[in-house]
């Protein structure tokens, strides 16, 4: 996808500007019933497109993200454009400075169509518990794009937008990528700078794309995976570009089936992946079966470490620099507590309490401590894993998109969904999401394969030749702009 | 009864680094308000910490100089509470894994403070308060602290003093802080508790926090030891409580109320990678380290032969120990310089900031040079002290003020000739000295200096007076 | 078991207010979580400690000034401000 407009550019076959039109006024059009956006910024992308054109003009060459429209994840911070995480306590904040990742695709030549829509603080799986509301599934609009980066989801699904940029801390882009039949990278932790994105837990939050093709995944993984010296954790890409191998031939490889991943999912979920199975084999890749017990206690580990993290992350909220502030109040520690008891939703609050309580005195040792020391066997798990395989495979959800407003009516049915994402967050590796079927109603259904450290060549490698085998997967929807 | 103190320190000293602990901006006092911040040190979401290496070092020789063991793997962890003055609603400081641990600083009656611990982490922002309203300016915020804890050893406010003194003085030395405590730079906060004198056990303790002088601290201390005195003879209990000390009042007050529960969820900063220092860079930043102000004392003392008191004077300020260490390279005897400094010298430089810098017009080898000429015997201590003063006045060299005719001593024929010519004219005073008036040889040999121009030895002058006025 | 007590003195250190209608639910809530996440009791623990996940060490800037931003810029977003300080008025 984001080859084909490079090339409609280079050709002059459509220009920028015109191009930039028709995803605004597809916006226009479907962001009513898809939610997708939350701010549409149609000035600075017109701005942007205009110098792109002169840049074709001139006969410049232009690099191949330059001029394409895309969105970013309103969690992700862009200087002068409010950056509201779909929270309430954040209304009205307009960064002054940029997210390295945006700042990194402004000067690529990136066009911002807008800010997009997520959980509150990408603290959820359905992107209603936004400010804003949920964002719509472009397959079935009664159910939801998925969350945490559920707008993004729902606009690259929706094609109104050619690609976005989400966060994922929990399963966030690959979950909702999965729901919206499109591909989602949760990139290796350190590979991609969180400089500017707002901390929902620190130790597990990454920044990564969510594209329409595997290859649009490649491409702008390697655009914004680099060292920044602003972020202390970051490492930035190791190895070769993804792009230069993503079509590489993949026989040989093995296919890890960990046995746990594939409990308590749904029947048509376990099907098809099973199904993506037989299609390795068929390009001569060797599948081997093994047992994982520490991913049983993956998803408590993740609840914990990440509810402890966000307490502490989310404390700066206070009405005083910056974001809503409450109206009456007596008092500054009375402003701060009804700021924040008015700013934040239930989900967040209740995110906060049970951080706040697993870090706090008499039961750190109990919760957060052993959650710690669990994290390093979840990391053990895996390495020992990949001694036996180049990617373990993995549904992506153990079920197909919800329908909306189930997400939201019990907490911890809702934590259970995220089942199979969370174990990738906890031990820092990449993930890439891809579909591989649908369900008897059409709702999408998502694989993903989980790669060793800073191996994101490889398993985009491995997802490409799947896409290549089984494009019926990979489909469009009745929305957006058609190239 | 008799009653004993029992006190340990918390000590915050602001690193003399140039950027702030996370940030590159400016640790610069003063500068209007909020014009030191960028968006890592106002806590924007999204914003990343990075640490400044130069604050590692820093504690590192802070730790060194005062015999602490220095940590092989330290972390950095977030202290979580909601403050107006903190803008991430957490500090990042060291919990559990502090760089520097067990040290200690030895006071002059030969007890030592042990320290606990010193462990980096970020100061707060400023918090005015005005009309009921809150002004906030972040400039302080997100610069260098180190703390210094000691366990609880001190038994005097005498020893308090002192410890106080002797950090101020040894972190000046190495050059980690101004610890300038007029500014905020160096703070103490300091627990107290009281036994019947002979007892073990510790009483319950309170803490004065963020005493920014000596003399509040010694002040407050005794107003506190008193207190806590009177509560238990009059049969009462001393509560645990953070206390502040009012200064007008000379009293100490209850800071917190009891809705601000303490509990600070410390848990490792997930922003922020773990501090390996290995042997070598320790090694390595020891042998930087300059001498300390206890080891150079004892060398002015022991190898000098200077009074105790005047050491102390010497080394009290790097910067003059510098300079006396330099003025006495190749001198016989480094005492004359010595007195010097103390007496000419330091008549000039009158504020303790001044002495800090020790900016003074003649430079060490200058005054060397001077000094030189007088172990040399080639001029006079009198004339040598005049000769100072025309220095300090102007700045120029010794040369100067001394012309070749000053040089040299005065040969012993000459100094005879003077002395019979002083007596020759000057009846009057001979018969005086004759008569019991011993103050009469002193006009006598005025004019011999005076004849000599002050080259002549006045003890060689007066030795050969009264034997020629004996003939 | 979380109480009442338990879910008022978190909150407390959290900033929220918790309303009194609200208590009964919350803390029935804060239970079920807290159940769940009591799973990891029974998980066999190797006592090691978790470190950072790429076992990063010794990330450090060096200490060179960088202009800072004018108090424009950093109050840019102060729902009050006053004097180039933020402001927080005691009453609203």
């Amino acid at each position: 996808m984001i080859k084909k407009i490079h090339d409609m550019l280079v050709s002059k076959e459509a220009s920028c500007t015109e191009l930039t039109e028709k995803y605004l006024t597809e916006i226009e059009n479907s962001n009513g019933e898809l939610n997708a956006y939350v701010n549409v910024t149609p000035d600075a992308a017109l701005a942007q497109a205009a110098k792109v054109d002169a840049k074709i003009a001139s006969g410049e060459e232009i690099g191949m993200l330059e001029g394409v429209p895309m969105t970013l994840k309103d969690n992700i911070s862009t200087k002068g454009i409010e950056t509201t995480c779909c929270s309430k306590i954040l209304t009205g904040y307009k960064p002054i400075y940029n997210a390295t990742v945006w700042e990194k695709l402004e000067r690529d030549g990136a066009v911002l169509l807008g800010k997009t829509n997520m959980d509150e603080f990408a603290m959820g799986s359905s992107s209603e518990t936004s400010y804003f509301g949920g964002s719509a599934n472009p397959f079935n609009t009664k159910h939801c794009a998925g969350g945490s980066s559920g707008g993004v989801a729902s606009a690259v699904g929706g094609d109104i937008a050619a690609y976005g940029l989400g966060s994922d801390t929990g399963g966030s882009i690959r979950q909702p990528a999965s729901f919206c039949g499109i591909v989602g990278l949760k990139p290796t932790y350190g590979a991609v700078s969180r400089y500017g994105l707002i901390a929902y837990a620190s130790s597990l939050d990454q920044i990564g794309p969510i594209t329409k093709t595997v290859e649009d995944a490649a491409i702008v993984y390697d655009a914004i995976s680099d060292y920044d010296p602003k972020d202390s954790t970051s490492q930035g890409r190791i190895g070769a570009m993804s792009f230069d191998t993503v079509n590489n031939d993949i026989k040989g490889m093995r296919v890890g089936i960990a046995r746990e991943y594939l409990d308590g999912v749904r029947d048509d979920v376990k099907e098809a992946v099973l199904g993506a199975v037989k299609v390795y084999e068929s390009l001569g890749a060797d599948v081997v079966y093994f047992d994982m017990p520490a991913l049983k206690f993956a998803l408590p580990v993740y609840y914990i470490i990440a509810c402890a993290e966000a307490s502490s992350n989310l404390g700066r909220y206070d009405g005083i620099r910056y974001g809503f502030k409450a109206e009456h109040y007596n008092g500054t520690h009375d402003m701060m507590c009804r700021t924040r008891s008015e700013g934040f939703g239930e989900e967040v609050k209740r995110r906060i309490l049970l951080g706040t309580y697993v870090l706090s005195a008499g039961y750190y040792d109990a919760y957060y401590k052993k959650a710690q020391n669990l994290r390093g066997t979840i990391v053990k798990a895996f390495d020992d894993a990949f001694r036996n395989c180049d990617f373990i495979l993995a549904p992506t959800v153990p079920m197909t998109a919800f329908e909306m407003g189930h997400a939201v009516s019990d907490p911890v049915e809702t934590y259970l969904t995220d089942i199979c994402t969370v174990p990738v967050n906890i031990a820092g590796l990449p993930a890439v999401s891809v579909p591989c079927g649908f369900n008897a109603n059409g709702m999408p259904i998502g694989m993903q394969l989980i790669g060793n450290k800073f191996t994101e060549a490889k398993i985009l490698n491995a997802a490409r030749a799947y896409e290549k085998a089984a494009p019926e997967n990979f489909k469009d929807t009745k929305w957006g702009v058609k190239l | 009864m008799k009653y004993e103190l029992v006190s340990g320190f918390e000590t915050h000293v602001e690193l003399s680094t140039n950027t702030k602990i996370f940030c590159s901006c400016t640790t610069a006092f003063g500068g209007e308000p909020n014009t030191h911040c960028c968006p890592v040190c106002i806590g924007l979401p999204g914003t990343l910490p990075k640490l400044n290496r130069q604050v590692v070092r820093y504690a590192i020789m802070a730790g060194l100089a005062t015999n602490c063991e220095i940590a092989e793997v330290a972390k950095m962890d977030r202290k979580n509470y909601c403050y107006p003055d903190l803008p991430k609603a957490y500090q990042i400081s060291e919990y559990d894994k502090p760089l520097c641990e067990h040290g200690y600083i030895q006071l002059s009656n030969g007890r030592k403070i042990r320290i606990l611990r010193i462990h980096i982490e970020e100061d707060a922002g400023k918090l005015i308060h005005a009309h009921g309203d809150t002004y906030v300016d972040y400039n302080r915020g997100g610069v260098p602290l180190i703390e210094i804890v000691t366990e609880p050893d001190f038994r005097s406010v005498d020893e308090a003093r002192e410890y106080v003194e002797r950090l101020q003085q040894i972190m000046r030395y190495i050059g980690v802080s101004d610890c300038r405590m007029e500014e905020g730079s160096m703070r103490c906060d300091v627990n107290i508790s009281v036994r019947p004198e002979g007892s073990e056990e510790l009483g319950t303790r309170t803490e004065i926090k963020n005493m920014n002088s000596i003399n509040n601290i010694v002040k407050a201390m005794e107003y506190e030891f008193e207190r806590q005195v009177d509560v238990i003879e009059s049969g009462g209990k001393v509560i645990q409580e953070t206390l502040r000390y009012d200064d007008a009042s000379g009293t100490t007050s209850s800071m917190r109320g009891k809705e601000d529960a303490n509990d600070y969820r410390y848990f490792r900063d997930p922003d922020l990678v773990t501090i390996l220092t290995s042997r070598e860079e320790v090694e390595e930043i020891r042998s930087i380290l300059p001498e300390l102000p206890a080891v150079k004392q004892s060398r002015y003392t022991d190898d000098y032969g200077i009074p105790e008191k005047d050491a102390q004077l010497l080394t009290k300020y790097r910067k003059v120990s510098e300079y006396f260490d330099e003025a006495i390279k190749g001198l016989d005897n480094p005492k004359t310089a010595a007195n010097f400094i103390i007496g000419s010298i330091f008549r000039r430089v009158e504020t303790e900031k001044d002495k800090e810098t020790f900016d003074v017009p003649v430079s060490p080898a200058q005054l060397n040079e001077l000094v030189k000429l007088i172990e040399d015997k080639k001029i006079q201590n009198n004339l040598a002290k005049k000769t100072l003063e025309k220095m300090l006045d102007t700045g120029k060299s010794c040369t100067e003020f001394i012309d070749e005719s000053d040089l040299g001593g005065v040969d012993d024929g000459a100094l005879e000739e003077m002395c019979r010519k002083a007596i020759e004219s000057n009846p009057n005073a001979v018969s005086d000295y004759r008569g019991g008036k011993e103050k009469a040889l002193m006009s006598l040999l005025g004019n011999v200096m005076k004849q000599s121009r002050g080259k002549a030895d006045a003890v060689a002058v007066k030795t050969k007076l009264i034997e020629l006025i004996a003939e | 078991m979380v109480t009442k007590q338990d879910v008022e003195n978190i909150a407390i250190l959290s900033k929220l207010f918790v309303a009194e209608d609200e208590l009964d639910n919350l803390t029935k809530q804060m239970q079920e979580i807290v159940s769940f996440a009591d799973a990891i009791n029974n998980a066999p623990d190797s006592g090691e400690e978790f470190d950072n996940i790429n076992n990063l060490s010794n990330v450090f800037r060096e200490d060179v000034v960088v202009p800072s931003l004018s108090a424009e810029e950093i109050l840019k977003n102060a729902p009050e401000q006053g004097e180039n300080h933020f402001l927080v008025r005691n009453h609203a």
